[in-house]
């Protein structure tokens, strides 16, 4: 049994990016498949970290400290983004007591 | 990494609109006063006050100059400063308009200045980016403030759609964006685009090119191309119509500045490998689908702003027209591009100013068959409208008819053959656009009025509906002149 140690210095670049394509199309296919808002949102937030995870893993390949720092803004502008959407959500729930995407056709040709 | 000391002098414009809006912030907080329509002074002011130093600095730079700011993160040019002052004109008006509006429909809500110039701070970043965590904080600065706006009137339901409608769409499209990016930057190892284009040629191309798909997927959902259009129409006529205004004008140009960065400063060029295999040749496919689709769904339109809407996609897609030019190495592209913007945007403010002028109190009047009649009873707003129509249909002698004759002609200098093809497009449906304007034109020349007009007046309204009306014949006339400020 290999101890535990060797198995995590297995675990190389590639594995992140492969995490980050898969945690992507995860949140894409969230997106485009679930109808409640709350679980879109949360399938976008796995969109934003599947990028940061990337970015992150790239950044220690290049050994460029931007990617870092870069991380740090986008973890802060999704923080921000987020709390608008909820507000949105919460606003939605009150006036119509669902949040399913579906059902928000009042705006319509 | 280490800052010239006189770099803040140039991101003067970021730095007023950023300081009067959080200003704003806190005044609301602390007003006292019954009338919240009163913080659209400190607005206008901070808009004009950018505008202003956009202006000096623009002439403070030579033609074809440009000087990096705080290590590549931004870029001070007269491109950058043109786009600059023209934003922050859009942004004042659209803190002139606003009272108005807030008072015939009460929703005098005091965040709306604020949020207004904060969300311009982000317009402003993208109008200089040169570095991926600019452009993507501007997107998103930007972007954040105008879901807030669409969602202010928290008891409309109408409005609360619209904006959880434009949230998710653009919250989805941020994912690609940041996707796309980190793609990009695990081809080259750099984040700063100038750094980006000197390593295209050695850059891994597969990562590079579906990157920047990626990233031309996230931009089509900012200017709402059509496949990535469908949140356009809902978010436009459920937001109140001063921020609809602003979301038509300012956002549209903001993601165009930013296109004309990222897309045809940083990775276009026609020496470039995937430059032009890589995203001109989708681009033009979707200009194609964009302006046809959107201008055979604004024929059906019978509400004003969905018209006006769909009419705005139509014209994203002319615009995605001139940046493939620019990306495939058109030399007047750029030029062109500015040229349209501002004609576009100011055209579509204008339009706007004269929607909120002619809805009365408790009733937008949005439908066509509520204009009819209005040129009897308010023949200057008719005139205004009729203007800005003519202009958004690309007649003669106005700016919108100069705006696409550049346009198509920097896309004949790129000398390539899809251009060619998307230009024929181009062309034929802007012919069919006089169409569904001229629709609203008759309407308001031709019927007779159905019931009494109630317009909410205001000076600031007056005033934006001859601004842009004047400008944009200024413009058709004097084309050269204007023109010359894409640098």
């Amino acid at each position: 049994m290999p101890n535990l140690s060797t198995v995590f210095s297995e675990v190389g670049y590639a594995h992140f990016l492969v995490l980050g394509a898969v945690l992507f199309a995860i949140g894409v296919g969230g997106v485009l498949l679930r109808r409640n808002a709350l679980i879109i949102m949360m399938s976008i937030e796995l969109m934003l970290n599947a990028g940061n995870l990337t970015i992150l893993t790239f950044a220690r390949m290049h050994g460029d400290l931007g990617g870092h720092s870069f991380a740090m803004i986008v973890m802060a502008v999704a923080a921000a983004e987020v709390a608008v959407g909820l507000a949105i959500v919460v606003a939605i729930f009150r006036g119509r007591r669902h949040v399913d995407v579906d059902r928000m056709n009042l705006l319509k040709h | 990494m280490n800052f010239a000391t006189g770099d803040a002098l140039y991101i003067a414009p970021i730095l007023i609109l950023a300081l009067a809006g959080l200003l704003l912030v806190l005044a609301e907080a602390f007003y006292t006063g019954k009338d919240r329509t009163a913080l659209a002074g400190l607005a206008v002011a901070g808009g004009v006050a950018a505008a202003v130093a956009s202006i000096a600095l623009y002439r403070h730079l030579d033609p074809g100059q440009h000087r990096y700011l705080y290590g590549e993160m931004l870029v001070a040019d007269r491109t950058g400063y043109a786009l600059s002052a023209l934003l922050s004109v859009v942004i004042a008006l659209a803190a002139l308009v606003a009272p108005a509006h807030m008072r015939a429909h009460d929703w005098a809500i005091g965040e709306y200045f604020g949020i207004l110039l904060l969300a311009g701070t982000g317009m402003l970043m993208l109008a200089h980016a040169s570095h991926l965590a600019t452009v993507f904080l501007g997107v998103e600065t930007m972007s954040i403030g105008v879901y807030v706006m669409t969602a202010l009137r928290r008891r409309s339901r109408r409005g609360n759609e619209a904006a959880m409608k434009y949230f998710l769409m653009g919250a989805f499209a941020t994912g690609f964006l940041l996707y796309g990016m980190a793609l990009v930057y695990g081809a080259t190892g750099t984040t700063s685009l100038v750094a980006v284009r000197e390593r295209l040629a050695s850059g891994n191309l597969a990562l590079l090119t579906v990157g920047t798909f990626l990233m031309v997927a996230a931009f089509a959902f900012k200017v709402a191309a059509v496949p990535f259009h469908m949140w356009a129409p809902d978010a436009y006529e459920g937001a109140p119509t001063p921020v609809t205004a602003f979301m038509a004008a300012a956002v549209k140009v903001a993601a165009v500045a930013a296109m004309i960065r990222v897309f045809g400063q940083f990775l276009g060029g026609e020496k470039l490998p995937y430059g032009t295999l890589g995203w001109a040749s989708p681009m033009v496919v979707l200009a194609a689908i964009t302006i046809t689709v959107g201008n055979i769904a604004a024929i059906r339109q019978d509400n004003v702003k969905r018209m006006l809407a769909y009419s705005s996609i139509s014209h994203g897609g002319v615009l995605l027209v001139g940046l493939c030019a620019m990306g495939l190495g058109s030399p007047s592209g750029q030029s062109a591009l500015v040229y349209y913007l501002i004609a576009y945007a100011l055209t579509t403010m204008g339009a706007f100013a004269v929607v909120s002028y002619v809805g009365s109190k408790q009733n937008e009047r949005l439908g066509i068959d509520d204009w009819a009649g209005l040129a009897s009873k308010h023949p200057a707003a008719a005139l205004a409208m009729t203007v800005c129509l003519l202009s958004l249909g690309g007649m003669p002698p106005t700016g919108g008819f100069f705006a696409k004759w550049y346009v198509f002609k920097s896309a004949m200098d790129a000398q390539d053959q899809q251009l060619l093809w998307v230009t024929i497009i181009g062309v034929v449906n802007s012919a069919v656009s006089i169409f569904y304007y001229l629709k609203l034109v008759t309407a308001m020349y031709f019927k007779d009025a159905t019931g009494e007009f109630t317009p909410s007046r205001s000076a600031g309204l007056t005033f934006t509906m001859a601004l842009c009306a004047v400008v944009v014949l200024a413009m058709g006339l004097f084309p050269t002149t204007w023109l010359g400020f894409g640098g």
